[in-house]
């Protein structure tokens, strides 16, 4: 009984591995590796020097980082791969090729992709008043944005399909309108949206309030118009933390698994998510599939991780400061 | 009358920053508002610009109401003393964006747009720059494209906040110079808002001085530096000696001192007299004599010290307890050859003596 118990222990790794690559593990660390490499590079003349800094230890904790990354993050990603690498080429090709799991894929990443395009306007709407405007309650409604954070997300879960289901208070006014939310595609959109609302809420913040008010002021007495205003000068200077904010809840929507399974109702090609399709794996011991499935998890979210990063280093580099 | 203001006032919660302001700017002068900061000059630059609002009184620019006009109609050019360019925009399309935005109906063509910006540029002499990031200029030459910028929508007043406020004292003067001649180029209307009282009165073809939201002066440089209108006046601009007085019977005393100035017409009281450091003139005593006057216009005095760097020096003396700073040429000190714990006679020449609300030169005493 050893081996399947050691088994056992290797699919959680590799669902517990997916799962936290989703959630902007690796993209947080890669976005930080990424920044003190454009950060140098804009800094320099060119090339990669390292300079004398009055805080010295590069060489350890450049060290430390890289152990560290390395046992947290690249063991349990490479035990991923080197399991999936058993099935060959062909076999692996036959067990994400199947129509369940491309539809799984397509499934994940539309709504990941929209619950994070919904929480980039909503995000930069909570953001903006709560840095522009003083009112009552302000430090109350701020605290709620980080309620997701909290939350387990099973009952996040549980809460949302409580609400949406037909005889739930919000479901009770949709259901009859013929819009379903609870058990379908959308209501797995409607969770993600819960969960990742901190992300372009938090990232935006701080740049926000940094924005001083003069340059509005300049492109006013300019005769700019308001939408001008908004558009020319204050968006562009939001977009590198937008996207930040967008490349988090969208990380953390792919890998997102608690909440979904109770709303998304679950049903093969139309309503079940990537996650979800490794767990069912692992529960039939069909340890393989769900390693090559989290494999091309693995390897889509680093692939769409890196654009997004990129594009944010072109960014930076236009408007270096 | 380019800009008339009449009874404008604002408040932020109980900090009253404009009290009944009545103002008026001339076509094609050159206006310092010049005071310490909480006087309210910057807030009255600011409505005039149409990014504040007062809480009463009127404007007009050009005889046509301005205050519900957009900062957009009124036509005018800030300029911000932090200079507020846009930092995601080269220099280019900082100096392009008021033209950029003009409605359809107005806007030039590209072609248009983009010779105008170099037009700019070159007057400036920022053209090599033209596509550099803000953040890759020094601070006088972000401030020249701000300048440039906010010329460029040819506006019919320009305003500028501090402009050199945050620059080092050798780029402050260049662009002193730099945007006096621009003026006289121009003749464009500008009111420029300034705590240093040397920039507005080697600059401004008149001064307004302001003091907790009102205006104490207004004149031309001359007139508020030679015949200041009140004492916060005469102790903004520039050094000056100040002493507490007391009138009596149309005679004023200093305070301590053996010495009668003329005060006719002043009621009895407390006063207060200003004297300037250079009309203030020294001779040397070879023998300490009691009392404090030495002849009817002669005041002993002790030296404290002398700074004698730079062509003029600065010797501070004690009078009576009242610290004396007289300023002089190098040559004339050494010639008096005077030091630390000397014996001075002092004449205190032109002043001029303050009680409340009256006024009156003081010049021999009796």
């Amino acid at each position: 009984m050893v081996m399947p118990d050691h088994n056992i222990y290797a699919g959680l790794t590799v669902a517990v591995a997916a799962g936290r690559l989703g959630r902007g593990w690796l993209g947080g660390a890669l976005a930080r590796v990424h920044q003190a490499w454009s950060g140098t590079k804009a800094g320099e003349q060119g090339g990669m020097i390292i300079r004398y800094s009055v805080l010295p230890g590069f060489g350890l904790t450049l060290g430390l980082t890289l152990s560290w990354l390395g046992l947290i993050v690249l063991l349990p990603l490479a035990g991923l791969v080197i399991h999936a690498a058993d099935l060959g080429w062909s076999g692996f090709l036959a067990e994400v090729g199947t129509a369940r799991v491309l539809a799984a894929f397509r499934i994940s990443l539309t709504t990941a992709l929209a619950a994070a395009l919904i929480n980039l306007v909503f995000g930069l709407l909570v953001a903006w008043v709560l840095v522009r405007y003083r009112f009552v309650g302000q430090k109350l409604v701020d605290a709620l944005v980080d309620l997701p954070f909290a939350l387990p997300t099973a009952v996040a879960g549980i809460a949302l399909s409580a609400l949406y289901s037909a005889n739930g208070w919000i479901g009770s006014i949709l259901v009859p309108l013929g819009i379903n939310v609870a058990f379908t595609p959308l209501g797995i959109v409607v969770a993600l949206t819960f969960i990742g609302l901190p992300f372009v809420v938090r990232t935006v913040e701080p740049v926000l309030q940094e924005l001083p008010p003069e340059e509005e002021e300049a492109a006013i007495s300019l005769g700019a118009s308001r939408l001008q205003t908004f558009l020319r000068v204050i968006l562009p200077a939001l977009t590198p933390a937008l996207l930040t904010g967008f490349a988090l809840a969208f990380a953390r929507g792919l890998g997102e698994y608690g909440s979904v399974i109770f709303i998304a109702g679950n049903m093969p090609e139309i309503s079940e998510i990537v996650p979800l399709l490794i767990i069912i794996k692992l529960e039939q011991f069909d340890y393989h599939g769900a390693t090559a499935i989290g494999t091309l998890m693995l390897l889509l979210s680093f692939v769409l991780l890196l654009l997004i990063n990129l594009l944010q280093a072109w960014m930076r580099a236009r408007h270096a400061h | 009358m380019t800009i008339r203001i009449s009874g404008i006032c604002k408040r932020f919660g109980s900090f009253v920053a404009l009290d009944r302001v009545d103002l008026e700017v001339r076509a094609g002068e050159l206006l310092a508002l010049l005071g310490p900061s909480g006087s309210g000059k910057t807030t009255l630059l600011r409505i005039l610009g149409g990014l504040e609002r007062p809480d009463q009184g009127s404007l007009t620019f050009f005889g046509e109401a301005a205050l519900s006009l957009t900062p957009r109609d009124r036509q005018v050019g800030f300029v911000f003393q932090h200079y507020s360019l846009f930092r995601h925009m080269t220099v280019f399309d900082n100096v392009a964006f008021g033209l950029d935005v003009q409605s359809r109906k107005d806007r030039r063509s590209r072609l248009a747009i983009t010779e105008k910006v170099r037009e700019l540029l070159r007057m400036v002499q920022l053209e090599p720059l033209a596509d550099r990031y803000p953040s890759q200029l020094s601070g006088g030459q972000r401030q020249l494209v701000s300048l440039a910028r906010a010329l460029a929508i040819e506006p019919r007043v320009l305003l500028l906040d501090e402009p050199f406020g945050a620059l080092d004292a050798k780029v402050r003067k260049e662009l002193r110079r730099w945007l006096r001649r621009l003026h006289d180029d121009m003749h464009i209307t500008s009111v420029f808002v300034t705590h240093d009282q040397e920039e507005a009165l080697e600059l401004a073809d008149r001064v307004v001085v302001m003091n907790r939201g009102r205006i104490e002066q207004v004149g031309v440089p001359s007139q508020v530096y030679n015949d200041p209108a009140s004492p916060f006046v005469y102790d903004f601009l520039g050094n000056v000696n100040r002493f507490d007085c007391t009138i009596d019977a149309g005679v004023a005393r200093i305070v301590g001192v053996d010495q009668a100035f003329p005060a006719v017409g002043m009621a009895a009281g407390p006063a207060v007299a200003f004297f300037r450091p250079h009309d203030i003139e020294l001779t040397r005593l070879e023998a300490p004599a009691k009392g404090t006057a030495v002849s009817a216009e002669l005041l002993r005095a002790q030296v404290r010290h002398v700074y004698a760097i730079g062509p003029t020096a600065r010797v501070e003396l004690d009078l009576a307890g009242h610290m004396v700073e007289v300023v002089m040429d190098q040559d004339r000190l050494r010639g008096l050859g005077v030091d630390g714990g000397d014996w001075c006679g002092i004449k205190l020449g032109r002043g001029r003596l303050f009680r409340a609300g009256m006024v009156a030169a003081m010049a021999d005493p009796r």
